[in-house]
């Protein structure tokens, strides 16, 4: 029960510094909210002139779009603002705290990544319903699709959690990781789909982006949604996500095992 | 002697880094072939604390103070030599360490930054595993004596820097520790909290009985709270013993200042070695000859002023130094 019940306390602790602040909550919905609605208006205005680019109708890439919009939620705050972020916590030396508590760094890391995840996850189901309410976004595929939909995003938050873990734990080496922090991000929208559609990308970029780990996060999951990739064709995608956290977890364990043997605290 | 509660046995920490060259060619340069430095920060360490003692650890800013301790909590694995806290070595097993000690680095918080100080309390509560009713009684207990309820529901970024402290001295014993490490804590505060953190150390070794390292710049502090200091220069050891045989090894002496009525210098009183002004300045090394000097002193009624002097901790400290480095030379 005492280990639930840390597990909890730890994972709500960014989900706790929105809901404290109202001011930041009713920002933080009001931007989703703004950009979902300047999302629908683009991609409805590029498909007036055309019915169908790219093997993607209008429909189809409205609830793409608006999907990947708030996929962008599923993260869930910004804990920079917060001054929690592992590398703030390594400039400033407070890490130092996070080795004298009975939880291993690496555990405090993916509750806290999962609490976030949770929180994230319940805008994203929230504003979801109201899109699905209101016309926004269409319905999945099919029932299969919609269940392929799911299981794939998990896997492909899973990825995306050991990708951003590793940036993280970087910084016990490299003290600032704000470039390799950029890279990702851009890489993980980019190749992920989460700019523009990857069907709209030439076919040599599509090779590429399909054996890295960025497209499985969102392209996959959203691609099945609305009928891109047929669920027949499932089966190749998961795999590759199933490859990828495998040697993703590999990575960071001894990413973990080499940073508690050799932190610095900075500082003095 | 019992079983120590703390022991150093020739620590030993070593730290690698790259250096940068100057100017655009240097770094250039560095990016291609980097120049690797390498830094001994603490060399052979080696002191005891025997349960429920107050120890000082001294020394000028890096002398290795802050590394030892970071090895001594398990923070930092040593190079060399071994640690034992409470009979285990703390880097080995950091999770049943962490149970064992608690720790304030003063100039860093581990307080959650965003939430209320109260919230942060919960989650080491749920963090440590501590039930219910220990937590209620040890929160009532710290907030009394650090007088917390006034602002413990802000977050510390809206917090003094006295009062982020305190707060940061409860989460440390929240779990209720029979070892605490104090890094710097009173640093920056001002004479009131200053005090008030004090008397809270004091009684934790006190009347709780915790073994306790404390770095500190301030001497008041050392002369206020501990009986056994460590001097750290360099990365060793240079001194590890009472307060009153520092002072009596490396004290200069005393010294009195005086000023007379009619600004002349009675006759008969020994010890006087200049006079400044109206000031008159007496002083020698015999703590019987100053007591002798005092009482004559007291009895007179031409005296205006009177202030007697013992020995600055600071100053014995740089004389500790000095004649060091003259040994070692």
């Amino acid at each position: 029960m005492s280990e639930l019940r840390q597990a909890a306390r730890i994972a709500r602790t960014s989900a706790l510094y929105e809901v404290l602040q109202p001011g930041r909550l009713a920002g933080a919905g009001a931007q989703l909210a703004l950009q979902i609605f300047l999302t629908w208006c683009l991609w409805r205005a590029l498909y007036d002139a055309v019915a169908a680019s790219s093997g993607l109708d209008q429909g189809q890439a409205v609830s793409y779009a608006v999907l990947a919009t708030l996929y962008g939620r599923l993260r869930g705050p910004d804990r920079d603002v917060a001054g929690d972020t592992v590398r703030q916590h390594i400039w400033s030396g407070s890490i130092v705290y996070w080795y004298l508590r009975p939880i291993t760094p690496r555990r405090y890391h993916w509750l806290r990544a999962v609490g976030d995840q949770a929180y994230g996850l319940a805008w994203a189901a929230v504003t979801y319903a109201v899109c699905r309410a209101l016309g926004l976004v269409g319905a999945p595929a099919s029932a299969e699709a919609g269940a392929l939909f799911g299981l794939t995003l998990l896997l492909g938050q899973i990825v995306l959690y050991y990708l951003l873990a590793l940036v993280d734990v970087a910084c016990f080496w490299t003290l600032r990781n704000f470039g390799v922090l950029a890279i990702v991000r851009l890489a993980s929208s980019l190749f992920a789909g989460a700019i523009v559609p990857l069907w709209f990308f030439p076919g040599w970029f599509q090779a590429i982006s399909s054996w890295l780990p960025f497209e499985s996060s969102l392209h996959v999951p959203l691609s099945l949604y609305v009928g891109r990739i047929a669920p027949a064709d499932a089966g190749r995608y998961v795999l590759v996500q199933a490859i990828w956290i495998v040697l993703l977890a590999v990575a960071l364990r001894l990413a973990w095992r080499r940073a508690d043997q050799q932190i610095v605290v900075q500082g003095g | 002697m019992g079983e120590l509660a703390i022991e150093a046995v020739g620590l030993r920490k070593v730290f690698h880094s790259t250096s940068r060259r100057p100017g655009f060619a240097g770094a250039l340069r560095s990016l291609v072939a980097p120049q690797r430095v390498t830094t001994v920060a603490v060399d052979d360490v080696s002191f005891g604390v025997p349960p429920g003692e107050l120890l000082a650890l001294l020394g000028p800013n890096g002398a290795g103070k802050s590394t030892t301790i970071k090895m001594l909590s398990g923070v930092l694995v040593p190079s060399g030599g071994r640690a034992r806290v409470a009979g285990h070595v703390p880097h080995l097993d950091r999770q049943a360490n962490a149970r064992r000690i608690g720790a304030v680095f003063g100039q860093r918080t581990q307080l959650w930054w965003d939430l209320p100080a109260l919230e942060s309390f919960a989650m080491l509560r749920d963090i440590f595993k501590v039930d219910e009713a220990a937590y209620r009684r040890r929160l009532d207990e710290l907030a009394g004596l650090l007088e917390l309820s006034g602002f413990w529901q802000q977050r510390p970024r809206q917090m003094s820097l006295g009062q982020r402290v305190r707060c940061d001295l409860a989460a440390a014993l929240l779990h209720d520790p029979p070892i605490i490490f104090l890094d710097e804590p009173t640093i920056g505060m001002d004479a009131v909290v200053k005090e008030q953190v004090r008397e809270f150390i004091r009684y934790q070794t006190a009347e709780r009985g915790r073994t306790i390292i404390l770095t500190t710049h301030d001497m008041a502090e050392v002369s206020r709270l501990a009986s056994r200091v460590v001097l750290i220069n360099e990365g060793r050891v240079v001194y590890d013993g009472g307060l009153a045989e520092l002072q009596k090894e490396y004290g200069s002496g005393w010294k009195v200042r005086v000023t007379f009525a009619r600004d002349a210098v009675p006759s008969g009183l020994p010890g006087l070695v200049g006079t400044v002004g109206a000031e008159h300045l007496f002083a020698g090394t015999d703590p019987v000859a100053q007591r002798h000097l005092l009482r004559a002193l007291l009895d007179r009624d031409d005296v205006e002023d009177l202030q007697a002097h013992g020995d600055d901790l600071e100053d014995i400290m740089a004389a500790v130094y000095r004649k060091r480095a003259a040994a070692d030379r």
